[in-house]
């Protein structure tokens, strides 16, 4: 009779632990600023509330909560999120089978698709394309899957060619404009010219390395795109045929012809570029405020990002950063959609740089901050971003393409493994993932 | 009588009965959860679909390359770190136990490493082995050129056990010096009158004391050591081509980068599995020498 007593007494305790973990019931008066008559919404950010970019986030919602006083409120809730993408995600995922859901959530750029597969999110309401045209091409096509809107960015993101000015001076080599880019084969002629000068620096004309994590994908997939490439296909299911073509085959020997003729250090040295000892470097946008804040020795260009000679003058630059969606949860589609058109739009896009340095997601943003046009090479970036960007591959299994990608690149590029088969390997990987969705 | 029992077994379970709830709900459930999701294929963004599969991933998972590479990714590093972390464990508490001054000055510095966060020892070594590093700077200087370390497939392995023994070591040694010091010094004084060498006082005084602690240090690094985990994922994240990718790092991707937590946790359940063997043939092992070494004991006594 004990024991049953006593295990009953431990199941509700559980029942209880379960059930306080579910979504909560607010009430105006509940929260400060909520008030009778509004409508509550609330808002996961995946930071916490003293980095820089939480401060933006804080500042956005409390516009938002302004301006539509009376008839919205949104409550944001920062959750941290460590490196590895863990944290944050891991309280979608839990929420997604506990049904605790926010009304509205970030999202990182090449995850879109696979919440959208999955209803985990759902389309916007309807926006008007002016309102529309007010964001960078990339960040709408990002945010579209299937043929529909799901989601909105407040950052975008962009890699620069860099270049060090003063070596390539003393090389006598001229950088072409912005729709003129280098093709491959001109490219590793001035390559090939370098070299020896890098020598003499104890350096390498290259300073690039293919790191595990999210920056492979990132940095290089243009090589495939400007190649006439794809990695999957338009809809996001098939990798047959396009992640293992001929193509795409042939981008991957040129990344080791690179490596083979010792135009970069096969393992990675850290500064390499930084310290003057590398002519070029990919790297993400931040790093023109690296430069500028840390190493003002550097005398810094932004040269357009090489192409292959297939090139067709098409989009092929990296873009993407994290966005706002609705969740599947949502009661109030209009509100949330209102909300989301708030927190990616220009005033937040203006927040988000002067507090983090990210670039914004609107043409608005980046009119209002002066920098884009007074700087050479910000506005080098955001040239590039705002006619080259391409999104990244659009598939619900992109993890797996994402580290397909760089394991492919390694494994040909640095481990001498056999182009073909490296590719066809990774196609299996990811047709594994894939599964799931094809069968239904 | 009857009523003081009882008394007792109230207060018992007043004392037990917090440690139950919560050893219920972050550990037993989460252990059955996870043996259960092992047969169906729950996929974190549409737990909805979740169907029962059976057997199926226990099927996939033998015939995948990169969970059979990871296994015996994690059956490497034990294999080094165990000999490694043991051994040097014993010598350096050996070593120090000798010196006389500034005993404790050695104890601290061996000891420090366990009580750094491992990502913290994790980056400091990432300087140490980097291609222009502290490390390749010394082999340059002894006229050996520079290697790649941690950026080689090769090597990378090898490296990073390495640098777990020397997070690891002080721990057991702390634990070794404790059972130099708890032996009998009149074993040593009596050896000594019958002229024995050292060695032979190593290896039939000193050895045989400390043999229950040597169980202990060989458990506790064996299980230590196959939960590797922190030290690719920060140095090296798994590659190069996957050769530091170990059993835990697969299960913690394909659970939450990948999404797939029923394979993940199908991994998790052969691993525990694994664990649990071989736990239990080393617990055979070593029981019978440790209840021979109590006889003796007993009858010396």
């Amino acid at each position: 009779m004990k024991k049953i007593i006593l295990k009953s007494l431990i199941l509700l305790l559980v029942m209880g632990f379960l059930t306080g973990c579910q979504g909560k019931k607010v009430s105006p008066g509940d929260v400060e600023g909520y008030d009778e008559g509004e409508t509550y919404l609330s808002l996961w950010v995946h930071t916490i509330e003293d980095t820089p970019e939480g401060e933006a986030y804080k500042k956005s919602v409390e516009g938002f909560n302004e301006a539509y006083d009376g008839v919205y409120f949104a409550d944001i809730e920062f959750i941290p999120r460590n490196d590895s993408g863990g944290g944050y995600s891991d309280k979608v995922n839990a929420s997604v089978m506990s049904g605790g859901l926010p009304d509205v959530l970030t999202v990182d750029g090449p995850n879109v698709s696979a919440y959208a597969a999955n209803g985990i999110i759902q389309p916007l309401a309807e926006i008007p394309e002016e309102e529309k045209a007010v964001y960078l091409e990339s960040i709408i096509e990002q945010g579209t899957y299937d043929g529909k809107l799901y989601a909105l960015g407040v950052l975008e993101s962009s890699v620069g060619m860099y270049y060090n000015k003063d070596i390539l001076e003393e090389a006598g080599i001229e950088v072409p404009d912005a729709d003129h880019p280098w093709t491959w084969s001109e490219f590793l002629e001035i390559l090939e010219q370098l070299k020896p000068i890098m020598a003499e620096k104890n350096g390498y004309a290259l300073d690039m390395t293919f790191p595990v994590g999210e920056a492979s994908i990132y940095y290089y997939a243009p090589f495939i795109w400007s190649n006439g490439g794809d990695l999957v296909s338009d809809d996001g299911l098939t990798v047959d045929g396009y992640f293992n073509s001929d193509a795409n085959a042939e981008t991957m020997e040129y990344f080791k012809t690179i490596v083979d003729n010792g135009y970069m250090s096969a393992t990675p040295i850290e500064f390499l570029f930084e310290s003057g000892r590398a002519a070029f470097k990919f790297d993400g946008a931040w790093e023109v405020n690296t430069i500028y804040t840390s190493y003002p020795d550097i005398n810094l260009g932004v040269a357009p990002y090489v192409v292959s000679d297939n090139w067709d003058g098409g989009r092929y630059t990296p873009t993407g950063s994290w966005a706002y969606a609705a969740s599947a949860n949502t009661e109030h589609l209009e509100g949330a959609t209102e909300l989301v058109k708030w927190m990616s739009g220009v005033e937040s896009g203006v927040y988000i740089w002067n507090l983090t340095k990210n670039l914004p997601s609107t043409y608005g943003a980046f009119e209002q901050i002066e920098i884009f046009r007074t700087d050479e090479n910000y506005n080098a970036l955001y040239n590039q971003l705002s006619t080259y960007g391409h999104p990244r591959p659009k598939t619900p299994v992109y993890p797996q393409v994402s580290t397909s990608f760089q394991q492919a690149l390694e494994d040909i590029a640095l481990g001498g493994m056999e182009t073909k088969s490296a590719l066809d390997k990774s196609v299996e990987r990811i047709n594994a993932k894939l599964e799931r969705y094809v069968r239904e | 009588m009857m009523k003081k029992k009882k008394s007792n077994t109230i207060m018992g379970m007043a004392f037990f009965g917090p440690a139950l709830v919560l050893l219920t709900i972050f550990l037993f459930i989460p252990m059955i959860l996870t043996l259960v999701f092992s047969f169906t294929d729950y996929f974190a963004l549409s737990p909805n679909l979740t169907h029962f599969v059976g057997f199926e991933n226990y099927g996939k998972l033998f015939k995948d390359e990169l969970f059979l590479q990871s296994f015996f990714n994690t059956v490497k590093f034990v294999l080094i770190i165990l000999p490694c972390q043991g051994l040097g464990a014993l010598g350096l508490a050996l070593l120090i136990n000798k010196v006389t001054h500034c005993k404790k000055y050695f104890k601290v510095a061996f000891f420090v490493p366990v009580v750094m966060s491992l990502a913290v020892v994790s980056t400091l070594w990432m300087q140490i082995y980097s291609p222009e590093g502290i490390l390749n700077t010394i082999l340059g200087n002894l006229g050996i050129n520079a290697q790649p370390f941690i950026h080689s497939a090769s090597q990378a392995l090898p490296s990073i056990a390495l640098m777990s023994v020397w997070q690891g070591v002080g721990y057991q040694m702390i634990i070794f010096l404790g059972g130099l010091q708890a032996i009998n010094p009149a074993l040593y004084e009596a050896a000594e009158m019958d002229h024995a060498s050292s060695w032979q006082k190593f290896k039939d005084i000193t050895l045989p004391e400390l043999k229950p602690l040597c169980v202990f240090v060989f458990i506790t690094v064996t299980i230590g050591a196959f939960r590797m985990i922190v030290q690719p994922m920060v140095m090296t994240g798994g590659g190069p081509s996957h050769s530091t990718y170990t059993m835990v790092y697969n299960i913690y991707e394909t659970g939450t980068v990948n999404w797939e937590i029923g394979i993940a946790s199908t991994m998790a359940i052969v691993f525990a599995i694994f664990v649990m063997i071989l736990t239990v043939i080393q617990s055979i092992l070593t029981r019978d020498k440790e209840d021979k070494h109590v006889n003796k004991k007993a009858k010396n006594g």
